[in-house]
């Protein structure tokens, strides 16, 4: 080997090296690559579906013209490679195209349902880790104790509930019993956050109730294959305090499949909890699905697919970058 | 076809939907403190009368636009943007007298201009409501507040095609150009559109400049509450004012609790039907047609689609309606069908049902139909398409029987031309009978009303004797509110806040 081996500046190539830069790079490339996936089978919608979409759009407002205006507005008469670079083009660019229903931009609509679908799934997910967290791992912590008991068949019931009955419920006795909190609708926070909190409670503890049900079971788990643990052990036989080994031996390392769960969790409300949406008259992204459908209004549907899909890898983004932090084998994995 | 698909359309929304609004008290939800809330089923799909076939839509532009006239709580009709009008001598000229001083909600005047570009747009891009303009030859505006209308022939129903409901609203062509009327729409109407939050609700304000006087509510806001029960909660607990989305199911129970709520309920002019195809054997025989409707259990179908809220009828209309004439040929009796079978000779036959899965009780009443006729030895299979394909197969003759309803019938020419003249848009079932051809053609353009009652009563006999359509029922048309508002129940499903006041 002759001549100088070509090097980087010391700072970049230490950047480069740094393994939760590398860590990082790799996450979002795989991000990128499964969002291009999901771009391909949203744009294939239309066409694997039954029947012509157009035909189906139009319904009874039917006839020739219509058809062909639309047909053509909605790009549908161009052959399918273009109709494919021209759609992931104008995704990539923010522009997802004009609803069936009644023209307007189907990113405009996205966007004004998100704040309460973030409210929604923000609010839910505190009460849900509120719920969850001490229960999970003070079921762990007590196992097969009368109060673990108490907590796996609570736990049991929360999932079990039907998401649509636990609302009416909330509504009947909060609402319409004692007037606490109204039983529908939305305030934006920036208009009036008092109002906010009134009314995303109810919908958010119903879906809290249901997450955090789930997620109980899930920490009580990760808790108990920790404390099985051989440094447990050892820790509690070196005699630290019993509050120092919960949270600093124990709690910590069973952090992981709890960011797991708690990210699919937040993702699964911010795709849309139709039933709880419909129950409250939320107007989140969930009833805008549902009504779209309802509508064969299909660049909403695609477009929300779409949004959907692209929180969800953002949460699991997160939840990677948080995995690193909590672990720093992770990175070097 | 599009005829019968706007009325679907319109009726189907009717009829899934019911709204409800709120008055004022309690509420925090922005807008005039003491505005309405009223609680409607569903969200409108977009705010362009012309249009949108969404009842959710109707419900809100009934409030925000006018018609040249509009029908009182008879379904007669009424001056609005025009106040008065005179029908030449052969009939054949309608000129119109619009009021003075009119403006739309951006302060612009209202001028025939509007009436003529308003017309012309329905007309010209053959839009959904488009039929109901066709006897219009031409339109023509001598001054701005004068719009002379020629129709082809005398055409008595003409004013409840230029004003029977929101669909042949006056718009504003600025507001259609800048494409904002789907979201923003301007019109003349007693309350004008301030705030559009997706999802969630439609906010109004009073129109003090409205011809009819400012209304008595400062404001009106419609919510978006798809979940009856959630509505009817909102109702009891003073959030909402009013609404129309009530489970069935609860009805009867909600009618005792008029310490809390007032609940009208009236019938609506609304049907739902069979039609046997009469291209097809052996359904081309009277006598099978007639085993059908005597073996039909309509009381029956009544409990299972409306829980008995509806009104079984052996005709299209109901006993509320000027145009109703008494005449019940079939009551469910098995002996008479199997008779009326025997003599047609017909044995185990199969019965292809069509019905939508878009309209649920068509497929709730087709099990029953199914029942009812299984001890006669007619086998019903169901299908249950989505409506675009129930249209195709409809107008393909690619069925034996199908169910469907007819909504926001006001003129007896919208329910009956169509549906049974030999040349009619909508008669599928293949009906011809040249006597009610002649009847339906003389009814079209008498003027002379009573006797067109009767031409129209003498017709209606012979559609059920021939049992071209066999008619079932009448939904009522449900709505409760708060007990401090006035408020009446219309049973055209017109939701009027115009006239409505609180503290009555």
């Amino acid at each position: 080997m002759t001549g100088r081996p070509r090097s980087l500046p010391a700072p970049v190539a230490a950047f480069v090296r740094n393994t939760t830069v590398r860590f990082l790079t790799r996450r979002l490339i795989y991000s990128a690559v499964v969002l291009a996936g999901v771009m391909v089978v949203v744009f294939s919608l239309v066409h694997l579906v039954p029947g012509d979409p157009i035909r189906i759009a139009l319904g009874t407002r039917y006839n020739p013209e219509a058809y062909e205006a639309l047909k053509v507005a909605s790009g549908l008469d161009k052959p399918l490679w273009r109709q494919f670079f021209a759609y992931f083009g104008n995704a990539v660019t923010g522009d997802l195209g004009v609803s069936f229903r009644n023209g307007s931009p189907v990113t405009v609509n996205l966007l004004d349902r998100l704040p309460a679908t973030a409210s929604l799934a923000g609010i839910g997910l505190v009460i849900a880790l509120l719920i969850s967290l001490p229960a999970g791992i003070w079921s762990a912590l007590h196992e097969g104790r009368f109060s673990d008991a108490i907590v796996r068949i609570s736990s049991q019931f929360g999932v079990s509930i039907p998401d649509f009955w636990m609302g009416m419920l909330l509504i009947t006795l909060f609402s319409s019993m004692l007037g606490w909190f109204p039983s529908s609708g939305y305030t934006a926070f920036t208009e009036d956050p008092v109002q906010w909190l009134r009314h995303v409670t109810l919908p958010a503890v119903t879906v809290g109730i249901v997450a955090g049900a789930i997620m109980t079971r899930y920490i009580r788990a990760a808790v108990l294959e920790v404390v099985a643990m051989g440094y447990v052990r050892t820790a509690k036989s070196k005699g630290l305090e019993p509050a120092v080994v919960t949270f600093r031996h124990i709690v910590r390392n069973s952090l992981i499949p709890v960011l797991t769960i708690a990210g699919i969790q937040l993702a699964t409300i911010l795709g849309g909890v139709i039933v709880v949406e419909v129950v409250f008259a939320w107007p989140g992204l969930g009833r805008l699905v549902f009504d779209s459908v309802a509508a064969r209004d299909y660049p909403m549907i695609q477009g929300a697919v779409l949004l959907i899909a692209a929180l969800f890898l953002l949460i699991n983004l997160i939840v990677d970058v948080l995995y690193a932090v909590v672990d720093p084998r992770i990175r070097l994995s | 076809m599009r005829r019968t698909t706007a009325l679907i359309g319109a009726g189907t929304a009717a009829v899934m939907v019911f709204a409800g609004c709120s008055a004022g008290e309690g509420t925090d939800l922005g807008g005039a403190s003491d505005a309405l809330v009223a609680a409607i089923a569903g969200e409108p799909d977009q705010l362009d009368p012309h249009m949108t076939t969404s009842y959710f839509s109707f419900q809100v532009l009934e409030n925000v636009y006018d018609t040249l006239v509009e029908p009182d709580e008879n379904l007669e009709m009424q001056p609005a943007l025009a106040q008065s009008w005179e029908l030449s001598d052969d009939q054949l000229t309608w000129t119109f007298q619009l009021r003075d001083n009119v403006t739309f909600h951006d302060g612009s005047p209202f001028t025939a201009d509007d009436v003529l570009y308003s017309y012309n747009r329905i007309i010209d891009e053959e839009l959904s409501n488009a039929w109901r303009l066709s006897a219009i030859e031409e339109i023509v505006a001598p001054d701005d507040h004068t719009v002379e209308v020629q129709v082809s022939q005398p055409s008595p129903n003409l004013l409840s095609n230029l004003g029977g409901f929101k669909g042949l609203a006056i718009v504003q062509q600025d507001n259609v150009d800048s494409g904002d009327i789907t979201t923003h729409p301007i019109g003349t109407g007693p309350f004008s559109v301030d705030e559009y939050r997706s999802g969630d609700s439609i906010v109004l304000v009073a129109n003090e400049n409205h011809w009819a006087g400012k209304p008595d509510i400062p404001g009106v806001t419609f919510r978006f509450i798809s979940e009856g029960s959630t509505a009817v909660a909102a109702l009891k607990s003073g959030e909402v004012d009013w609404t129309d989305s009530i489970p069935t199911q609860q009805v009867e129970g909600l009618a005792a609790e008029t310490e809390t709520l007032t609940l009208g309920q009236t019938p609506s002019n609304d049907y739902w039907y069979l039609a046997l195809n009469h291209n097809k054997q052996p359904w081309d025989d009277v006598r099978v047609r007639q085993a059908v409707a005597y073996a039909v259990d309509r009381d029956a179908i009544v409990q299972a689609t409306t829980y008995g809220t509806a009104t079984a009828n052996q005709l299209a209309i109901p006993e509320q309606s000027v145009w109703y004439h008494e005449y019940n040929p079939y009551s469910t009796d098995l002996d008479a069908a199997q008779t009326l079978l025997d003599q047609a000779g017909i044995t185990d036959v199969t019965l292809d049902l069509l019905v939508s899965s878009e309209y649920p009780e068509t497929v709730t009443a087709a099990q029953i139909i199914a029942d009812n006729l299984e001890p006669l030895g007619i086998t019903v299979e169901i299908r249950s398409p989505d409506f675009a394909t129930w249209l195709d197969e409809q107008n393909t003759g690619n069925f034996d029987m199908l169910m469907m309803g007819w909504l926001g019938n006001i003129d007896p020419d919208d329910f009956y031309y169509a549906q049974h003249h030999s040349d009619g848009a909508n008669n599928a079932q293949g009906y011809a009978n040249s006597d009610v051809d002649d009847l339906l053609d003389q009814a079209r353009t008498e003027t002379e009303t009573d006797t067109r009652k009767k031409l129209y009563a003498d017709l209606a006999t012979i559609v059920a004797d021939e049992a071209s359509y066999i008619y079932l029922y009448n939904p009522s048309v449900i709505q409760a509110w708060v007990p401090g508002l006035d408020y009446e129940v219309r049973g055209d499903r017109a939701v009027r806040f115009r006239d409505a006041s609180f503290g009555g």
